[in-house]
């Protein structure tokens, strides 16, 4: 037998060590990766087989506060791509020649995606039933192009709210990154600007989610799990929809009496009507407007250009609230408050306008916008006829006080009104606008002798000029806190949210930003004073015939190296009021002549009055 | 009667018997379980009723060689061995009129595989030409005959192409060599051949990357078609995911998806890893350390030392196989065509492993002479 050979013996030991080496060498491999390693290859092997697809949500609907319908949504066909399947060069420019847009833009999104078979992009949306046609009968040049039926963002009153509403568009690189933006994914069409953009994680709903087991071709085999999409909310704004478009006109006509008067270049405006007693905000123009259909879809490159160029005069520009102007007499009424709170004037003291003010000293002279002179007037003429004069003699006070104590007083009281903050409306990119101060010119201005405070500081800021600048919005919370008797509001624009299956509805409560601690005998002084500036003083001829009591205030704001910029701010009525309403013609002109009787139309429908216009309105003021 | 029944048993190996025909029903239902998850309509069982075709006829093989005096074989050498050269010739020449990789001969509807045949003529060739020399340790023309015989099977069937065969045939050779008595020095020259050989080829650049990879994809089409690793990532994803105890048999998911690739052949062993799991695994691994271990107990109770060395190029043989599937299974090994014995679907292969066995049992049954 072979085993008494001791040679064969020791070379089958080596063999025999070989041969056991292998078997732990496997052994402990197995080990590692069955028993060691097990979690971690249990889930590449879940990960593996199933695929989980988002289903898309309903995006709620918008009313206006009566119900009727602004926006909603409408089942449109898009053409849609698969990345995987696509990639044939001239497939790509045959499509783009079809839809009318660049290669590029196709090979851009093809380029992003979620590298998964079942993964396709929105190439185009909202096409005709013709491309849908051709694009069917022609399959085989299109590889995985398909057509899908997907809501598109139905705005049905074209421009009207434009601003209020915004418009949708594809989430970007950026938006993907934020927290407000956690769930959506590449792809997804967000809100980019106005209630849209604010509200858009309610509008959004929740998307519903589908596990499907796939096999190694990536091929959906079954079901595994499926989680319902939850539509969005809808919304019910504060805006009435007619009153928003007797406004919007309003605002149109009122461009239009600015050219009438002799200043053609008013181009631009806006208008807010709000209520001073909760904060909602009834209307709110600005102009020129846009059509939000046409940027929720797929806007040229072209178009966009169009949108941001000086031709358009800026369109998307939200007015109102994104921009900032000097407010001009419309001021007035903040620095009388100050100064009758802080007890710097009382309703005894006496002015003398000779139409030239040389409080600072004969070098520094400033001038009444009434050359003549006002002559000897108290503080309600002052208010009424907005004299200059009785205004910079305060201003200089508050100044006096500065120099003594560094107290800031006109300035806090600005602030106390809201102006130098945002109101925090639910609208994006708000300016906050300018409360000029020591610190503020320090910081601002680049040489040493420009960030010095002067007396012509305080006193420029005290008509509402200077540095002093103010978004249309702040000035309507401001007078909204006059009207009311002190409370600041945050301004609203959705009322409630209301769910279409459940009718549950979630009421938006006003919010109280603070309360201003006037005594009701000042405020009731200022409010008679205002009253007068209709009855007897700058917006006179512009209610003449007027039959119900308004409280207002022209303003007519001077911008270096522009026309004067047309403001007036009002409410009624003077004991309760219902209605603040603030209009600003951009290069308008007088207060008085253009932005008052735009006022004036905008409360003739409130009250169903006749809509008339007394003819020959002149106002000087400022 | 009793004693002639106790005789006739101890002449039979009957752990050996039991260790295969249990390999052969486990590979039979791995087989089963691997084809079966298809779609309606295709054709699935077919692998899994060719398989149960040549276990049949692997049955009647293995007798047969137990059967026949394994000592007989020693003078028909020549014969087999041109034999088998003509039958791989026959497929490199028909490979090559059919313009592309084909390893197997049609003979009635089966495809047959010379390849895995030529690996047990390779060790019966060897160990007669060991048997026969005279001293007790290796002379150096031994040697030179033994890569006489080696190289022209090795050639054919490298150039079908089937890289893991040709290296099947080496390691028998080395492992043979070893047991033959072959002298240190010998393992030197060929260790030393070999690394000049490949210094050749990296020094001078004769295969650039491309081409590298190129090779192995194109001795190796089936394997990798992606070539990014995909397939054995797959394969240990589906071992690892079966865990401790499996995910029951016919549940694989990787399996029933077809993320494992060569689910019946090459990569069999994924499919046991996950189903099964690591109770399954270890069960195969115990029943191939039992029929290695047999071979060895074999090898040693061999009367003469041409029994000793079929036995160790047949355990050689199964021991190379199972290390660099599995091990490639497991992502220890890189990725060659190598069949597991007993296990993959491959008529061919089980029929010339039963032919080993068989064998095994004759050494075993002549062992007192």
């Amino acid at each position: 037998m072979i085993r008494s050979e001791e040679g064969i013996r020791t070379r089958l030991t080596i063999y025999f060590i070989i041969f056991v080496s292998i078997f732990v060498l496997l052994f402990s491999r197995l080990w590692y990766l069955q028993v060691m390693a097990e979690k971690n290859f249990s889930q590449l092997a879940e990960r593996n087989r199933i695929r989980e697809i988002s289903i898309d949500s309903l995006r709620g609907s918008i009313f206006d506060r009566k119900g009727e319908i602004l926006v909603n949504n409408r089942p449109a066909f898009s053409v849609i791509a698969y990345p995987v399947l696509l990639n044939d060069k001239e497939a790509v420019n045959r499509l783009a020649n079809l839809l009318q847009i660049e290669p590029v833009e196709i090979e851009e999104k093809l380029k992003k995606y979620r590298g998964s078979f079942l993964f396709s992009r929105v190439i185009k949306k909202d096409v005709s039933l013709k491309i849908i046609s051709y694009i069917k009968e022609h399959q085989d040049e299109f590889p995985g192009v398909n057509v899908s039926i997907i809501p598109v963002r139905n705005y049905l009153e074209k421009n009207l709210a434009a601003h209020i509403l915004g418009y949708l568009g594809e989430i970007s690189d950026e938006e993907l990154k934020m927290k407000n933006f956690a769930d959506c994914q590449l792809g997804d069409e967000v809100g980019k600007t106005g209630i849209e953009r604010f509200y858009d994680s309610i509008l959004r709903g929740v998307k519903g989610k589908r596990k499907l087991e796939v096999n190694a071709f990536g091929r959906p085999l079954r079901v595994l799990e499926e989680e319902k999409p939850l539509a969005g909310y809808d919304l019910y704004l504060t805006i009435d929809k007619d009153l928003q478009r007797f406004v919007e006109n309003a605002l149109k006509e009122g461009i239009k009496l600015a050219h009438q008067q002799g200043y053609r270049k008013a181009r631009a405006g806006a208008i807010i009507v709000m209520n001073p007693q909760n904060g909602e905000v009834l209307a709110l123009a600005s102009f020129p407007s846009y059509n939000p259909s046409l940027l929720s879809g797929s806007l040229s490159p072209k178009d966009w250009a169009y949108f941001k160029s000086k031709k358009s005069n800026y369109p998307l520009f939200n007015r109102a609230v994104m921009a900032v102007y000097p407010p001009g007499s419309i001021f007035k009424p903040f620095t009388l408050v100050a100064g009758l709170a802080e007890g710097v004037v009382n309703y005894s003291s006496v002015f003398l306008c000779e139409g030239k003010w040389i409080g600072m000293g004969k070098s520094w002279p400033k001038y009444c916008w009434k050359r003549s002179g006002h002559g000897r007037v108290g503080l309600g003429v002052g208010l009424a006829d907005s004299c200059d004069v009785v205004f910079y003699e305060i201003g200089y006070k508050f100044y006096k006080i500065y120099r003594k104590t560094k107290a800031e007083i006109l300035q806090d009281w600005a602030r106390e009104y809201g102006f130098g903050s945002k109101t925090n409306i639910e609208l994006s990119s708000e300016a906050k606008g300018t409360v000029p101060d020591a610190k503020w010119k320090g910081a601002h201005y680049q040489h040493p002798q420009e960030k010095i405070w002067l007396p012509g500081d305080t006193v420029n800021m005290a008509i509402g000029q200077g540095d002093l600048l103010v978004t249309p919005i702040q000035i309507a919370v401001a007078y909204s806190a006059l009207a009311n008797g002190g409370t600041l509001f945050q301004p609203h624009l959705v009322k409630k949210l209301g769910d279409s299956k459940s009718k549950v509805v979630h009421l938006i409560k006003a919010e109280v930003k603070s309360k201003i601690s006037v005594s009701p005998s000042i405020l009731n002084k200022i409010k008679r004073d205002l009253k007068r500036v209709v009855t007897e003083g700058t917006a006179k001829d512009a209610f003449l015939g007027f039959s119900l009591p308004v409280a207002g205030k022209t303003g007519t704001a001077e911008v270096k190296g522009k026309e004067n910029f047309s403001w007036f701010a009002c409410f009624t009525p003077i004991q309760k009021p219902e209605y603040v309403i603030v209009v600003l013609i951009e290069e308008g002109g007088h207060g008085g002549s253009v932005a008052a009787p735009v006022a004036r139309k905008i409360l003739s429908y409130l009250y169903h009055q006749p809509i008339i216009l007394p003819a020959g309105i002149k106002d000087f003021s400022r | 009667m009793k004693l002639y029944f106790q005789e006739n048993l101890r002449k039979i190996d009957l752990t050996l018997i039991v260790v295969v025909l249990i390999l052969v029903s486990f590979g039979l239902l791995m087989i089963y379980s691997a084809t079966s998850g298809g779609s309606k309509g295709e054709n699935t069982l077919i692998f899994f009723k060719k398989q149960l075709i040549a276990a049949f006829l692997g049955i009647f093989v293995l007798v047969f060689f137990a059967w026949i005096d394994y000592n007989w074989l020693r003078h028909y050498i020549s014969f087999i061995y041109a034999f088998i050269f003509i039958l791989l010739l026959i497929v490199v020449l028909t490979g090559r009129i059919a313009q592309g990789a084909q390893r197997w001969i049609l003979i009635g509807g089966f495809n047959l595989q010379p390849s895995e045949f030529a690996k047990i003529v390779l060790i019966i060739c060897l160990a007669s030409l060991f048997s026969e020399k005279k001293a007790e340790s290796l002379e150096n023309s031994d040697v030179l005959r033994a890569f006489a015989y080696l190289i022209p099977l090795m050639l054919l069937i490298f150039i079908q192409p089937d890289l893991g065969t040709a290296l099947v045939l080496s390691v028998i050779l080395l492992s043979m060599l070893l047991v033959a008595q072959a002298k240190v020095v010998h393992f030197g020259a060929i260790f030393l051949v070999g690394l000049v050989l490949f210094l050749v080829v990296w020094q001078f650049h004769l295969l650039r990357d491309y081409q590298i990879k190129r090779l192995i994809v194109f001795l190796n089409p089936n394997i990798d078609p992606l070539g990014s690793g995909y397939n054995l990532q797959q394969a240990m994803i589906a071992i690892g995911s079966g865990g401790v105890i499996g995910k029951g048999l016919f549940s694989g998911t990787q399996t029933n998806l077809k993320f494992i690739p060569a689910r019946h052949t090459d990569f069999i062993f994924a499919v046991i890893g996950e189903e099964l799991g690591f109770f399954g695994a270890c069960f195969l691994l115990f029943l191939y350390f039992l029929l290695n271990f047999r071979a060895l107990s074999i090898a040693l109770s061999s009367k003469n030392i041409f029994g000793t060395l079929i036995a160790i190029g047949l355990s050689s043989m199964w021991l190379f196989q199972i290390i660099t599937n599995i091990g490639m299974n497991l992502g220890i090994m890189p990725i060659t065509g190598i069949p597991l014995p007993f296990i993959s679907s491959g008529g061919s292969s089980l029929l010339a492993n039963m032919i080993g066995v068989g064998l095994l049992l004759s050494i075993y049954r002549k062992r007192f002479g």
